[in-house]
């Protein structure tokens, strides 16, 4: 911890890139991807409609690339080196928030082991083309089913976590109040994220579909 | 009278940085309001350890004995602390005392805490009123100010908010809570706020604000009660806005 160290003058600029992608774009498009599955709610029909939608998008590889792919690859490359630049000290200091940045840590290295292994399956071997179909037969395999649920579980805790840590890392929550506040909205974001989630698994994984009375053919 | 009570201590000794260190216990005679300094007192009167083998008396820094200091920080059993406000009546024997570990050591208790004054220097944290002329009265304090600067200003700069945080470590630069809040305190005070640029700036260097992972425990190892995770959100706003507005606005 010597004051004459080098390091790299851009890291205010690359650490706060982490924060703002971690929220924009990634956390926007958990709760778009979050969004466009429930459509298995309503029925198969509705979810192939939608999932269609997207597949059709113009310039879709540049899309899927500046908007996903790199700012979720930037976020996870930079965020495993903060966690190696960092010490956990849970052990001497057992406090909520202290035990919230360990959690961070690993919920982020399951969420993104996850993710790659959903891009691969649901993305790559489908050839970007998947379908209800497709998704309900991978989630009559067991560990398809628990490996989504533990993904679905670990991206939800992180993204609850990470907009109460944007908030009070940006100043937007400074007072203690507000970052009181701010926890709490963490929370219910990242319980109503679980929640949907396993809602839509469930939906594939039992075809149960809550909402079919919904749906208008085309 | 009763046989006398007894207070069980042990501290991890070191001659020096390269020294190996050891472990000492200590059987001392208790007495009523005692603290961690009075029992490191006590081994100077006698130091002779619970085994009665003879030995050193401890070194370690202390000056005020009443929190304002800042300079008898510690591990007392495992937690950063001030040992003068250790009462032993309130701690699990035997108590465990070692030095800070995010500081270098430079014997037994005592360290070098130069990083800290360090890095005040870096984010000059201090208000300019000297000028080759009379520079006048400064501008009025508003009461308002005064109340949210009062708290910050009572940082004894004891280093337990870098020693209980994880971003601070051999692997970082963080400078820690308490410089930051300490450029919170000069940026809010208008004659030091004609500084706040360089001081936002040199908290945007290496090991700067963004190196906070807001695990808070800081806020809850100072002894003195400092909003120091708000004085963090704070700067950390003024930061950002100084980065992106200084560059879209000038």
């Amino acid at each position: 911890m010597s004051a004459t160290a080098s390091q790299s003058d851009s890291s205010y600029l690359l650490r706060k890139l982490h924060s703002l992608t971690g929220v924009l774009p990634v956390g926007a498009f958990l709760a778009e991807h979050f969004w466009s599955n429930s459509a298995a709610l309503v029925n198969a029909p509705k979810y192939d409609e939608v999932s269609r939608d997207l597949q059709t998008i113009p310039f879709r590889p540049i899309v899927e690339w500046a908007i996903i792919f790199l700012p979720m690859l930037y976020h996870a490359v930079y965020g495993v080196y903060i966690w190696l630049r960092g010490k956990s000290n849970i052990s001497s200091y057992p406090w909520v928030g202290n035990w919230l940045y360990v959690a961070q840590r690993y919920t982020g290295l399951i969420a993104f082991a996850y993710i790659g292994w959903h891009l691969y399956t649901e993305r790559w071997l489908t050839h970007g083309r998947s379908t209800y179909a497709t998704v309900a037969s991978d989630l009559q395999n067991p560990w398809y089913l628990a490996f989504f649920v533990i993904g679905i579980l670990a991206s939800s805790f992180h993204l609850g976590v990470g907009i109460w840590n944007f908030l009070c890392k940006w100043g937007l929550a400074a007072t203690a109040k507000a970052q009181q506040a701010a926890g709490r909205l963490g929370i219910v974001i990242g319980v109503a994220f679980g929640v949907a989630g396993i809602l839509i698994v469930l939906s594939f994984r039992l075809n149960w579909h809550p909402f079919a009375s919904y749906y208008i053919p085309k | 009278m009763a046989e006398t009570k007894k207070v069980l201590i042990k501290i991890k000794r070191q001659a020096g940085p390269q020294e190996p260190s050891r472990w000492e216990e200590f059987s001392l005679n208790w007495r009523p309001s005692m603290n961690v300094i009075i029992c490191l007192r006590d081994i100077a009167e006698n130091p002779v350890t619970s085994s009665g083998k003879k030995t050193t008396p401890i070194t370690y820094d202390s000056n005020c004995l009443e929190e304002i200091c800042g300079s008898c920080a510690m591990l007392i059993n495992d937690k950063a602390r001030m040992a003068c406000s250790a009462l032993v009546d309130h701690l699990d024997q035997p108590i465990r005392i070692e030095p800070l570990t995010k500081f270098p050591l430079v014997r037994d208790l005592s360290v070098d805490r130069q990083f800290m004054f360090d890095s005040l220097k870096r984010v000059k944290a201090w208000i300019p009123i000297d000028g080759s002329y009379d520079l006048g009265e400064g501008p009025r304090v508003s009461p308002q100010v005064q109340a949210k600067g009062y708290p910050l200003s009572s940082c004894i700069t004891c280093g337990n908010c870098l020693e209980v945080c994880p971003q601070v470590n051999e692997h970082n630069q963080f400078v820690g809570a308490a410089i930051i809040s300490q450029v919170r305190l000069f940026n809010i005070h208008p004659t030091g706020a004609m500084n706040k640029r360089e001081r936002l700036e040199a908290l945007m260097g290496p090991g700067g604000v963004q190196e906070c992972a807001n695990a808070q425990n800081c806020v809850k190892a100072c002894p003195k009660n400092i909003p120091l995770t708000e004085s963090i959100a704070e700067v950390n706003r003024d930061a950002w806005k100084q980065a992106l507005l200084g560059w879209l606005l000038g």
